[in-house]
Formats: structure tokens, sequence, C-alpha cells
């Protein structure tokens, strides 16, 4: 039979494949810019979720952009001085953490950050420069949106811590979480994938994070009995293990702390050129 | 089969020979994104495209495809049509595509969009082929709307996301019922549908 010769399994084999692959691609091209539209949406509708601003039910897809521009701005950070720069502007794309991580002038290995610094949310790079938002009411620093990313069993997550620093002034135990939220990850639906669940989420706001000598101490816990503590989610230890390790590093030493430091030294913060106290840059 | 009628192929899946009550396919996915009416619904619609499409595509070169790759023909035409819907779901429809995570994905691996390529549309022209997968994708349809309404409005008293019975917890009357919000639920609800369905049609009871 003609249909099963070794040349027309060949040749179905083949056209079929490019008959497949030239629908799949031009589709993956075509709707890209409409994706990345929705994903910019979604990561700002993440930054709202963190800092409080965004009420699941009643606010839609549409309201996320309105909502952004007035409340929030960005603002860019030097992670070598943790001061803001006007260096590269908001947006920049080589200030994106995927651009930066791979272009060798504007990142450093973690394990080179300084001595003996172990790679504890596995980034392997860290950048320089990184974008953080500010909610201000009445020219006044009420919450920092701070960018956070880490492994966890299958993936990296991506998402967002914002702090609540109106009372930064007395010092590191009155910095708060306000909020936390991932806008991309690939762990388990059910189980890592359960950061996402605004119950899980809802137990964030109000921990304290820092110690009187800003070590950083908030933590995921099976026994989550301290204001530094957060219940894990069951059936993820690795996943729960890995948000605790991100937050460690990025609110630590080689990651906004310092930044958070000098902010909590300079309050009530008018300006956003004050210059940091001497002998306070660690 | 061969000698059905189109309008047959059309609507018996839907009831008499349903891929979920009787032949016990599609299950996972439909006690996994049944917790709400709008994820339901968005499954269903890209389940019935997908088996609709697909049959169609098969039905087309069936005379065509070679007997020893014929399976893996079937899986890569069903590939680029799961692929497809998945683009448009991340591009249109962002929120729900987030929901539904990997169960699109899966789509590729549900048993009756295969089922029916092999079963059906290799036998059958594109057109027949075609509104046989769309009845089998609406019989699939059916049930995941049916289970995904009952589990939405008596596990947490909403439909669409609009309140419909106002739970204690928000200061209303009605006491959520919090084994519907579990996958099990979807178990217990479609078997009580078998069992309906077979009471009505003694035909399907298999023989013991």
């Amino acid at each position: 039979m003609q249909r099963d010769s070794v040349q027309n399994t060949f040749k179905v084999a083949i056209l079929l494949c490019l008959v497949c692959s030239v629908i799949v691609s031009s589709l993956a091209v075509g709707l890209r810019s409409t994706q990345l539209e929705q994903k910019q949406t979604f990561r700002q509708q993440n930054i709202l979720t963190a800092a409080g601003l965004w009420n699941a039910e009643a606010d839609s897809a549409a309201d996320a952009k309105r909502l952004f521009e007035s409340s929030i701005k960005a603002v860019v950070v030097d992670l070598e001085t943790n001061k803001e720069t006007n260096k590269f502007e908001v947006g920049d794309p080589r200030i994106d953490p995927k651009a930066a991580t791979s272009d060798a002038s504007m990142h450093t290995l973690v394990t080179e950050l300084g001595d003996g610094v172990r790679d504890i949310a596995s980034l392997r790079r860290r950048e320089h420069y990184a974008t953080i938002y500010e909610v201000r009411n009445g020219g006044e620093l009420q919450t920092l949106v701070i960018p956070i990313r880490g492994y966890g069993l299958w993936s990296t997550l991506w998402g967002f811590i914002a702090l609540d620093v109106s009372a930064a002034d007395k010092g590191p135990e009155a910095i708060t979480v306000k909020g936390l939220s991932y806008y991309q990850h690939g762990e388990t639906p059910g189980l890592g994938g359960e950061v996402e669940n605004p119950l899980w989420k809802a137990k964030w706001p109000g921990k304290k994070i820092f110690d009187a000598d800003w070590n950083v101490e908030v933590e995921v816990s099976k026994t989550a009995t301290t204001d530094y503590q957060v219940d894990a989610i069951s059936g993820a230890t690795i996943t729960s293990n890995g948000v605790t390790a991100m937050l460690q590093f990025w609110l630590g030493e080689y990651g906004f702390g310092p930044y958070l430091k000098r902010i909590s030294a300079s309050a009530p913060k008018t300006s956003t050129d004050v210059d940091s106290d001497p002998g306070e840059s660690a | 089969m061969a000698d059905k009628s189109a309008k047959e192929v059309l609507f018996d899946p839907l009831i008499s020979t349903n891929p979920i009550t009787l032949l016990v396919l599609g299950l996972c996915s439909a006690l996994a994104v049944t917790v709400k009416l709008e994820t339901s619904l968005v499954m269903s619609l890209a389940v019935t495209i997908v088996t609709g499409c697909s049959g169609a595509a098969i039905g087309l070169i069936h005379r065509h495809i070679p007997n020893n790759i014929r399976i893996i023909v079937q899986m890569t035409v069903i590939a680029s049509l799961v692929i497809a819907v998945d683009q448009f779901l991340q591009a249109y429809a962002f929120t729900v595509s987030q929901k539904l995570s990997v169960f699109v994905g899966l789509i590729i691996t549900n048993c009756i969009v295969m089922g029916r390529a092999e079963a059906f549309a290799m036998q059958n022209g594109p057109w027949m082929s075609f509104l046989d997968g769309i009845g089998n994708g609406l019989g699939y349809s059916l049930i995941l709307i049916m289970v995904g309404f009952v589990r939405e409005l008596f596990g947490s008293g909403k439909l669409l996301g609009y309140t419909i019975l106002k739970p204690v917890t928000d200061g209303g009357w009605y006491p959520t019922n919090g084994l519907l919000l579990i996958s099990p639920s979807a178990f217990v609800l479609i078997g009580l549908i078998i069992w309906a369905i077979r009471t009505l049609k003694p035909e399907q009871v298999g023989k013991s």
C-alpha cells in the first residue's frame, strides 16, 4: 500500500512538522506584543497588591495602569552605592534583571560580592541596578516595594515585597511587611504554587523583618510563633525555604539592606538626594 | 458508525455517548478546573475548540497518514492546536490562563481528544470529524459546567465571582461547604451525574 511506504511516511512526517511549526511560531510571534502588555499589567497589579493598594474584588485589570501611575513612583537604585541614581531611566531595558544578569558589565557574581558570601537564594548573579517602587503620602515615604527573586523547587520565583517604612526613623524593628506577591514562577500548582494563594499572602502584613542590629530575622517557619515568622506552606518545604532565602538575601547586606538602613537614618526624608551619614554605609 | 447522520454525530456525545459519564475520560482536568464556573467555561471552550479542530485536521488528511506513525501525527496536530489556544489565552485572557496554569497544556494528554482522533477522525471526512469533535467537546463542557456551577455556588456562595448566597464569613447566612472546594468533591458530583444518566438510560450500564 502506497501510503504505508517508507517514502510516504517521511513525506507526511516532514510536511506535517513544517506546517505545524509555521503555525505555532507565527502565532507566538504575532501575539507576543499583546502577551507582553498583559504581563506588564500583571506585574503592575502585583506591585499594587504587595503595597496593599489593590482590591482583588473590586478592581479590574483595566484599573491597574491608572492606579499604578497615580500612586506609585519607580526609582532606580544603585546596589553598589546604595543610593538612588539617574544613570539609568526607569524602564531602561539594560537594567531589566534578566538583561542585566546576562551582561557582564551589569552584574556581579553573588559569591564575589564580599568575603565568604553564600549564594543562599541560588541567584548566581546580582545586578548592579534595581528598580524599586515608592508610595508616598503628601511627600512622605510610606511604602517601599522591593523586587525579590530566588530559587524554589523547580524554578526561580519572581515577586515583590512591600515594606511599611513610615516609621523607619524609629529603627529597624519598626519596619514591617506590608505585603508579598509573586508574579512568575514554575512551582507545582497546589503545593509550591500556593505562594499565590491570597490566604497565605494574608499572613505577611505586619510581620517584622529586622532585629535591632539590622539582621534579617523574617522567615517562613513550620511552627510560626514570633512576629518574625510566617507559617510555611504544607507540602512545599523547599519552596518555603526558597522564600526565606530570597528574603534573607534581598533584604540583607548584599541586597537592599544598606539602602533601607540609609533611608531609616535619614528619615524623615524630604528629597531624594540626601547623603548618608558618615560611617553609615555598610 | 459510518452511517450516522450529522445531527447524531453532533448531539449523541452530549448525553448518550458522553465522554466523561459513559467513557469516564478526561477526569483529571474535570476535577482540577471546576472550583469556579469561570475556569470551567474557559476550559470547556478550549477543549471544544481543540477537539473540533483536531478532528477536522485529522479528518482532512486521514487518507494520507501512514498507519505506523498515526498516533504521533495525531499528537503533533493536537499539540500544535493546544499551543495555539494557550498563546491566545495568554494574550487575551491572562488572568484566566494563570488560573488554569498547567491544565491548558495538559489538554494534549486529555484522553478525549486523542480518543476521538483515533476512533472517529481516522475513519471519517473533515466535516463529520469536526462535528464529532465539537459534539464531544460539548459533552465534556456540559459536565464541567454542571460540576463548576454546583461547586462554586455551594462551595463559595458565588457564581462567576458574583455573590449569590452570602457566606457566614462575610456576615451573611450561608455556611459554605468546604468539601466542594477541594478536588475530591468533583468525583462525588460526577458520580451522581453518572448515576442519574444510567438510571434514565439503563443500556449504558456495563455488563458485570
